[in-house]
């Protein structure tokens, strides 16, 4: 009979489940163990760490594990895409919404506080995302029979046909991952607004999102909080696997049960991982500046790797600033971090080795403001 | 000129590699590309990075999943198919010959004697297939 996991502590029972130990002796594991975990915090680096955690400590030879979790305002990227193709970097900035890059593929997604993480752990060989959705669609339909819900060839969930409702991404490795979103009652509004880019002339092979209209399931049914649905989905889970529906809350910060946790969560908050992990792109721009009723053009070449400047170029207009300063700013810039910050602290730099010229310190601000707003 | 198939050994995470005046060629083999479907991206390593046997060395992004790229052997990278930047789809289309994914030296020979060779591998994938 399944469902035969003792709820020693929930460390002890991680105890017997890791890749490089075997169960005590005389404990008897059962084939076909499930468990559903559920994340106390918010925060997308330290719940992408229980993730990495997971895949990197858990033998999933014949376990499986539901994870649920919930962000605070985030933006987080597929492992391979390229951020300033697939997200408004200035307006998270301006509002405090933070940056991820995920380890699994896919495309750029929204999270708040209103979409339910879920991520279902197996093996490889009993790696399935379309019974995963099942599994979901399922447990939507049980909680509301009349709701239009179904699942895609490409493993998005629509609501009513047309409205995308989750998206998937998943990951191979030891073990295999699938997650996915679900649109409860996230800010659509702002979703819309910040996954729209505004940074043009980016070249790349970055892997690219397919945009798609969204709703959110409380639009359609004002009682579907997000609680609720995660219930649903957590009492469908454990139905399946024959398992008691306990949910167990996890904490991503505890090193007791997590040994090693927080290096992984050090190391997603990274620039190098957040964005240095670029695939390399270039950039090729004009941008235009008014200045005393003049209008300006600029125009800019940039190649960046591994989220760093290679080769820069910058075309202003001829003797609007001196050549030799703007001249320096593109040597100085190579090298250096694909960064608003990082570049305004280098030309600032610059201006202060420059004679005290009122009219050129007013220049150089009014462009490097421009040049950093427009590309970065 | 296409790499003999006697010349292969294979991981049980379904590389290859065939190994030439001491440079070794590695990529994925034909089930593992059927497995994955459509490749997209090909995450690969600098030139001149060091890797253990089983070290992580990249990935491969199809519609499925981002796959881990596993290392058969310790050495040193020394060169990456920068065909793939482009044309991903290579490494479905020919995964032992222009599809290959990196070089790399062999700074330990024996470990290919823990490698499976191709009557192995076969006989490896019909084991798990069932």
């Amino acid at each position: 009979m399944k469902n035969m996991v003792i709820r020693a502590s929930l460390k002890n029972w991680f105890q017997l489940f890791y890749v490089h130990k075997f169960p005590a002796a005389g404990f008897k594991t059962t084939a076909d163990g499930a468990i559903i975990l559920q994340s106390v915090s918010n925060d997308i680096y330290q719940n992408l760490a229980v993730e990495d955690w997971i895949h990197d400590n858990i033998n999933l030879e014949n376990m499986q594990v539901l994870f649920l979790w919930r962000n605070l305002s985030t933006v987080v990227i597929g492992r391979h895409q390229n951020p300033w193709q697939e997200c408004n970097l200035k307006m998270m900035r301006q509002k405090n919404i933070k940056l991820a890059r995920r380890r699994s593929g896919g495309g750029t997604v929204y999270h708040d506080l209103g979409n339910i993480n879920l991520t279902f752990f197996t093996s490889k060989k009993k790696y399935e995302r379309m019974e995963n959705l099942k599994l979901v669609v399922k447990a939507l339909k049980c909680l509301r029979p009349q709701l239009d819900v179904h699942a895609t060839d490409r493993c998005d969930l629509l609501l009513n046909r047309n409205f995308k409702i989750s998206g998937s991404a998943a990951k191979l490795g030891r073990t295999a991952y699938h997650h996915c979103t679900l649109l409860c009652s996230a800010d659509r509004f702002l979703l819309s607004s910040v996954l729209k880019s505004p940074y043009k002339g980016i070249k790349s092979n970055a892997t690219p999102s397919v945009p798609a209209s969204v709703k959110n399931l409380f639009e359609e049914d004002p009682t579907l909080t997000c609680q609720i649905v995660m219930d649903a989905i957590a009492a469908e889970y454990a139905i399946y696997h024959q398992i008691d529906h306990h949910v167990t809350l996890i904490n991503p910060a505890d090193e007791t049960v997590f040994p090693g946790i927080n290096n992984k969560t050090k190391e997603l908050q990274t620039w190098e991982w957040i964005y240095g992990k670029t695939p390399k792109f270039s950039i090729s721009t004009c941008f235009n500046m008014v200045y005393k009723h003049s209008f300006l053009e600029v125009k800019v070449d940039m190649d960046v790797k591994h989220g760093r400047i290679e080769v820069c170029n910058i075309n202003l207009p001829e003797e609007w600033l001196p050549p030799a300063l703007c001249g320096e700013l593109e040597k100085n810039l190579i090298g250096s971090k694909f960064c608003p910050s990082e570049t305004t602290a280098l030309a600032s730099a610059l201006l202060r080795s420059c004679p005290q010229d009122y009219e050129v310190h007013r220049r150089w601000n009014l462009f490097c403001e421009n040049m950093t707003t427009t590309l970065m | 000129m296409g790499i003999s198939k006697k010349a292969r050994k294979y991981t049980d995470k379904h590389e290859w590699i065939s190994v030439e005046n001491g440079i070794g060629t590695v990529g994925i083999s034909n089930f593992a590309q059927e497995a994955l479907g459509d490749v997209v991206y090909c995450s690969l390593p600098e030139v001149g990075t060091k890797l253990n046997k089983q070290d992580e060395f990249g990935a491969l992004e199809s519609v499925k999943a981002a796959s881990e790229l596993y290392s058969p052997l310790t050495g040193e990278v020394t060169e990456i198919n920068i065909a793939l930047a482009d044309n991903p789809g290579l490494v479905n289309k020919s995964c032992y010959n222009d599809g290959w994914l990196i070089k790399m030296t062999v700074d330990s020979p024996s470990e290919l004697d823990e490698l499976m060779n191709e009557d192995a591998y076969e006989k490896y994938i019909k084991s798990i297939e069932d």
